[in-house]
């Protein structure tokens, strides 16, 4: 009898053991919907980043995800097509809350900021997105209809830092041109154009119609108007045809760059031609080559293993650096602020936190603005990082820190 | 007076549109429909060009060729399998616009989305006092001028052509002299189409290739067509021309204006003389 009691104890304990093993290793599932587009001509900004997200998630989970009490949570990612149109993101943004019950929406990049924000906020999903026009006083943006917004990436903002941080490596520049389609073009850019008056940065604006492949009038402009740099708005296929007809129209000695990263050095040099791609600038996320700005080891080694891990399923190596500012940066905010809320669930809570919170991300270690920006948590402080293309590799630029607007 | 660059670039317009135009214009004047995918038959003629130069090492010029001849039975197919079984020119302008999607779709399946470039054909710039001319660029005129040319033999000189241009008279007397107006519209239907292929193929190392490069080109060409007449294939070359040169100048001068512009004058062509600058009467 005794030896049964024995037995049945060692048994108990063995399962209890198991179970709480179990437990501790299954945790809640926090779903973070990200809706880019997938499909279309800007269909490779939403998917070229795809595998380094859910590597890099997959990273984060496995190194314990993040606690709230005694709980343990994991993100998982879902994804849907915004067709980078206003209706597509309001659709995404209905499928990804009411379909697949998602907590909250990050890594959105895409121009329909106002119709994702608006399901998100009246679902009272958090939305991490972006600044452009649409954020700024002025621009459709209400911070009262909208509370659950964060710019959790200044667009704007770091436009104007690529600037500033492109003409502090070029300070014998003659004049920056800004390139951007018509459809960029709204309130956010007079806010660029005061602080670059400010800066006493010399500049000239050209516009020219979406699609538009033929640059030879817009870039005789720039010529007229003395500019020996152009930077333009984002746009991929207006740097590589900049950077190639200008080359081709004998200014080899010009700048050419866009804001957004460089997706793959080899495709502007298969596109432009190997001598005018070279020192194509863009936007830079190398968070390991970094001079200003400090960002945690781990977080950095985290990143290159997702790197790591991407390049050898693809068979060739990822040198894509964008994705490295979206989502994981969004996601370390979202972690960090439920953490300190306490609460996994409560968007009030949450957004409290999140509003003037300091927050440690794959970008460094900031403070978020509170309410001072445009009425909503704005990230200062990080670095507006550039890169350029040497030889067939992207190489670090120069960096310039974020800061405000008038 | 705009600078010596702008007319250049306007000249490589007015090589392209032509090119596209023309082939637009030779279905019509047949087929008495608008091809609506003639930009995809163009995005189809730079993505074999790519491939052609890129995975089998085949010389560009020969590229060019056979995706002509490719996107000929290609265009004879799409005739045959789908604008002959659909009746009324509506319906047929409609199965055209869903051919967009499909081969946008399928190009995007197959080929990928990301941008491709053909930067190693033809790199160098040539180079004459304030002129600047890429030979990528040279090529598309070099290439222009021989199409033309070739179209002009053809259609002047051969029994073909000439039953082409007699069938876009009159369809019902052609009929009468033994021209087989069913063969015809293949034929015509496959010479639109490889001109539209080829126009991509030459300009495959000139602009990024995508599955989704064909629109703007389309809607130039029918720019160019409703300049010069909708029937005419002369109207085709000359709105062409002009629309290359007006689109460049306007630009210079309007910058981002120069789309609404452009647009405008189509309207007031339409409202003032709308068989187009060269008449020819509407089917």
């Amino acid at each position: 009898m005794k030896k049964s009691y024995s037995i049945l104890t060692v048994l108990l304990i063995t399962v209890m053991a198991f179970g709480l093993a179990g437990a501790q290793t299954s945790p809640s599932i926090i779903k973070v919907g990200i809706s880019v587009p997938l499909s279309g001509p800007a269909g490779p900004w939403g998917t070229v980043p795809i595998p380094a997200y859910e590597a890099w998630v997959e990273l984060f989970n496995k190194d314990g995800g993040f606690k709230v009490g005694n709980k343990t949570y994991n993100f998982q990612l879902v994804f849907a097509d915004d067709k980078n149109s206003p209706e597509g993101g309001a659709a995404a943004a209905k499928k990804l809350i009411y379909e697949d019950k998602v907590n909250f929406i990050a890594g959105h990049w895409s121009w329909n900021f106002p119709s994702v924000s608006a399901v998100a906020n009246q679902a009272k999903v958090i939305y991490l997105g972006r600044t452009g026009n649409e954020a700024v006083p002025g621009g459709v943006y209400d911070p009262k209809k909208q509370p659950y917004t964060v710019f959790a990436n200044p667009s704007l903002e770091e436009f104007v830092s690529d600037i500033h941080a492109i003409v502090e490596v070029f300070p014998n520049y003659k004049r920056i041109g800004i390139s951007d389609s018509n459809l960029g073009k709204g309130i956010g850019w007079d806010y660029l154009d005061r602080d670059l008056d400010k800066a006493k940065i010399r500049y000239h604006h050209e516009w020219y119609p979406p699609g538009t492949q033929d640059y030879t009038p817009y870039i005789t402009r720039f010529n007229e108007a003395g500019c020996d740099i152009i930077y333009g708005g984002g746009d991929v296929l207006a740097a590589m045809m900049i950077a190639k007809q200008r080359w081709e129209m004998g200014f080899k000695t010009w700048k050419t760059g866009t804001s957004g990263a460089v997706l793959d050095p080899m495709m502007y040099i298969n596109v432009s031609g190997m001598e005018a791609s070279q020192g194509l600038m863009g936007q830079y996320f190398g968070i390991w080559d970094f001079k200003k700005t400090k960002v945690d080891p781990k977080k950095i080694q985290r990143v290159k293993d997702a790197m790591e891990i991407v390049s050898k399923k693809q068979g060739k190596s990822y040198t894509y650096t964008g994705w490295v500012g979206w989502l994981p940066h969004h996601l370390e905010i979202l972690a960090q602020a439920m953490e300190k809320a306490g609460t996994v669930d409560n968007p009030d809570a949450i957004m409290k936190v999140i509003r003037g919170g300091t927050f440690d991300t794959t970008l460094g270690k900031f403070t978020m603005s509170g309410a001072k920006t445009y009425g909503s948590p704005i990230v200062f402080g990080t670095p507006g990082a550039m890169s350029q293309i040497q030889g067939t590799k992207e190489v670090y630029l120069s960096e310039h820190p974020l800061t405000h607007l008038p | 007076m705009p600078p010596a660059g702008i007319w250049i670039d306007g000249l490589i317009q007015s090589c392209i549109y032509m090119t596209m135009a023309f082939g637009m214009v030779l279905v019509f004047s047949i087929l008495g429909i608008l091809n609506w995918a003639h930009g995809q038959f163009y995005m189809l003629g730079a993505l074999i060009v790519y491939y052609t130069i890129t995975a089998a090492g085949i010389p560009f010029p020969l590229s060019i060729l056979i995706t002509g001849i490719i996107i000929a039975g290609l265009g004879i197919l799409v005739k045959k399998i789908i604008i002959d079984h659909i009746e009324g020119d509506l319906y047929v302008g409609v199965a055209t616009i869903s051919l967009i999607f499909f081969f946008e779709g399928g190009a995007s399946v197959l080929f990928g989305i990301e941008d491709k470039g053909l930067s190693i054909v033809l790199p160098g710039v040539l180079t004459l006092g304030p002129i600047s001319l890429s030979y990528q660029k040279l090529a598309v005129i070099i290439f222009t001028l021989m199409v033309m040319t070739a179209m002009y033999f053809v259609l002047n000189r051969t029994k073909v052509g000439l039953a082409i241009k007699a069938t876009a008279q009159q369809p019902d007397a052609a009929s009468l002299y033994g021209i087989s107006v069913e063969r015809l519209s293949l034929i015509v239907m496959g010479i639109g189409c490889a001109l539209a292929a080829m126009a991509g193929g030459i300009m495959a190392p000139v602009y990024p290739i995508s599955p989704f490069m064909g629109g703007i080109p389309m809607i130039m060409s029918l720019l160019a067509i409703v300049i010069g007449g909708i029937g005419s294939l002369t109207g085709a070359i000359i709105g062409g021309i002009i629309l290359g040169f007006l689109n460049s100048v306007i630009a210079y001068y309007l910058s981002y204006l120069s789309e609404v512009v452009l647009f405008l004058l189509v309207i007031f062509i339409l409202l003032v003389r709308p068989q187009g600058l060269f008449g020819a009467s509407l089917k």
